[in-house]
């Protein structure tokens, strides 16, 4: 089970690397297209064997990773004391209450946002007729990460709930950042 | 004040205070706020991801991350403190001055008080702590202190974040950061040296002056990061979004081909953190966009300009109150918050008292960084006791000092416009 699981952290930890590395290239490509392809320099040694104009994609592909970054990472890879939290309050109480404080906190963002799955299925539907203005897609499966994001999302705080009722709370004080690795 | 209102921002700060992440806190309030509104909850998701879909601006912010992170992994750190050590490391205090010049000229390039605690921080920290020349409060005190300068100084992810709601120009917050940030560089340096007279703190071995020349070579590429960041954004030749993607940039080419201490495994890795820190940034961020959203159709900005038209107060007194209120709400909640949702309470007021934006911009990035060392709620206390181990008590305790000093240099940001203006005016700036 272990073995599965980091396995699957693995997984989407590169898919994320993968997602920035891709948005940190397409914006480097870019600006070279624009200052190298586009220049009088180049036009006179190599012609038009690359048009800039086809390079129109570039901006939205960005925005795309940008998007599918945050809601992929924040499911898969950002842990919970990756998060802003005020835990001032949380880490003064007795342990006792702290595990109350978990599990009513886990479970209010738990319903949340898995009760929000439909509305929000409502309200994005109608992106499944608007095509992309850039990307050879329509807007839903862009937007779609959302949908994975709200489910998975949903069930670790569901899980966390039932881990801090079946386990307690240790003393984890989860500041936001993460040791940087020596 | 509707009820509705009340409703969404009750239950922000009940879920924030039982410890839920603030991204999350923000989410359920806001739709909290949409269901007693009758209104479908699944605008919250709609808004959300409009939001991060439309900000081109916005993109900034991850490239900065990826920025600091290659510069952090790389020896270019390293490089760029030894420089400092030969520079200043002579004088009395030497390492404090070293820590604070290390800041000034890292803070060109990372955009992130964070990043820069947590790395040159953390090694200059270890430093100071060798041989016991210097408290270990005192070394994490002044490092904390230090690293608010970051996101002063160009480039910014603050400041982008403020260009967005205020509509000023980036280019121009980034140029009236530059002296601000040395004016907090001097003043953090002229504390240092009085405490370390008063303390009798030691003095290092100085580096013989002959040794400088090659040290600055060495560091040279390094520093000119800021000059080729600044040169893109005002030769006009990018955007400062594609400025922060030509910064990472050149730190990869830097560390891997020049210096050639990056390996492939070091690079993923990068990415990794990367994204992991860009998603939780970015959820809050999101987030922060609804409120604001939901505070301006409640119309609120607007109610507080008349009320404050109505009380008839001076500029410079608006200007004061509302850097207190700042203080005040730093000490409780993060600078991103405060910048994406409460700042802009004002901007309608400012506009009202003819307040130039960019100088209100930098005076409250400058606020809402004090606000990072500012306990009980420090992000960069927290950081530095997180990566030293350098108790919180042992930190706060030797913090005051430099908090003063920067909370002097704030006030006189604000009665001196032309300290942040005078760049920007140099370059063309019509205000």
């Amino acid at each position: 089970m272990t073995r599965v699981l980091n396995a699957f952290n693995r997984v989407t930890e590169s898919v994320a690397a993968l997602m920035m590395a891709a948005m940190f290239a397409t914006f480097i490509l870019q600006i070279a297209v624009r200052y190298i392809v586009g220049s009088a320099w180049f036009a006179a040694n190599f012609g038009h064997i690359v048009e800039a104009t086809t390079f129109g994609w570039t901006l939205e592909f960005t925005l795309a990773m940008w998007l599918w970054i945050v809601f992929w990472g924040n499911a898969f890879i950002v842990r919970e004391q990756d998060h802003v939290t005020f835990d001032i309050l949380y880490l003064w109480v007795r342990p006792s209450v702290r595990r109350w404080l978990a599990i009513l906190g886990a479970l209010i963002v738990a319903i949340g946002l898995l009760a929000s799955i439909l509305p929000t299925w409502d309200k994005m539907y109608i992106l499944r007729l608007k095509s992309s203005a850039t990307l050879p897609t329509k807007m839903l499966p862009i937007f779609s990460i959302y949908f994975l994001f709200l489910a998975v999302v949903g069930l670790r705080y569901l899980w966390r709930a039932l881990e801090a009722w079946r386990h307690g709370v240790g003393d984890e004080g989860h500041h936001l950042v993460e040791v940087p690795k020596e | 004040m509707s009820t509705e209102l009340i409703i969404c921002v009750g239950s922000l700060f009940f879920l924030a205070g039982i410890g839920v992440p603030v991204a999350y806190s923000i989410l359920i309030a806001s739709m909290a706020y949409l269901w007693a509104n009758g209104q479908s909850i699944g605008l919250v998701g709609k808004n959300l991801a409009d939001g991060i879909y439309q900000s081109f601006l916005l993109l900034a912010v991850p490239l900065f991350i990826v920025a600091a992170n290659i510069m952090n992994a790389g020896t270019i750190s390293d490089r760029l403190l030894n420089f400092c050590v030969a520079a200043v490391g002579r004088f009395k205090g030497g390492m404090g001055h070293v820590n604070v010049m290390a800041s000034l000229i890292f803070s060109g390039m990372s955009g992130s008080a964070v990043a820069d605690a947590a790395g040159i921080g953390k090694i200059i920290i270890d430093m100071m702590r060798k041989d016991g020349r210097f408290t270990p409060g005192y070394a994490a005190a002044i490092t904390a202190a230090s690293a608010t300068i970051g996101p002063i100084i160009p480039p910014s992810i603050p400041m982008v974040l403020y260009a967005l709601v205020s509509n000023a120009s980036i280019g121009y917050l980034f140029l009236g950061g530059i002296l601000p940030g040395l004016v907090m560089g001097a003043v953090l340096m002229a504390m240092n040296a009085w405490m370390a007279h008063r303390r009798g703190f030691g003095i290092d071995e100085p580096v013989p002056l002959r040794e400088l020349p090659a040290k600055t070579a060495r560091a040279f590429p390094a520093l000119l990061m800021p000059a080729i960041l600044l040169y893109g954004i005002y030769g006009g030749l990018t955007t400062p979004t594609e400025a922060a993607a030509v910064a990472a940039f050149y730190a990869l080419l830097l560390a891997s081909l020049f210096y050639r201490a990056l390996s492939l495994r070091a690079l993923y890795h990068i990415f990794v953190d990367s994204a992991r820190s860009s998603a939780a940034v970015g959820l809050v961020i999101g987030g922060a966009l609804i409120l604001n959203f939901i505070v301006a159709s409640e119309n609120i900005p607007a109610m507080l300009a008349g009320t404050i038209a109505a009380l008839d107060v001076s500029p410079i007194v608006f200007l004061l109150g509302v850097n207190v209120v700042l203080l005040v709400l730093g000490c409780f909640l993060d600078a991103t918050t405060i910048i994406l949702v409460i700042i802009p309470l004002f901007l309608p007021s400012c506009r009202a008292l003819g307040i130039d934006l960019v100088h209100f911009g930098v005076v409250a990035v400058v606020n809402c960084m004090i606000g990072l060392i500012t306990p009980p709620y420090g992000i960069l206390l927290f950081v530095i006791n997180a990566v030293t181990g350098i108790p919180l008590r042992e930190i706060i305790a030797e913090v005051w000092a430099f908090l003063l000093v920067l909370v002097a240099a704030l006030l006189l940001l604000i009665l001196v416009p032309d300290l942040v203006l005078f760049l920007p005016r140099l370059l063309g700036y019509q205000g």
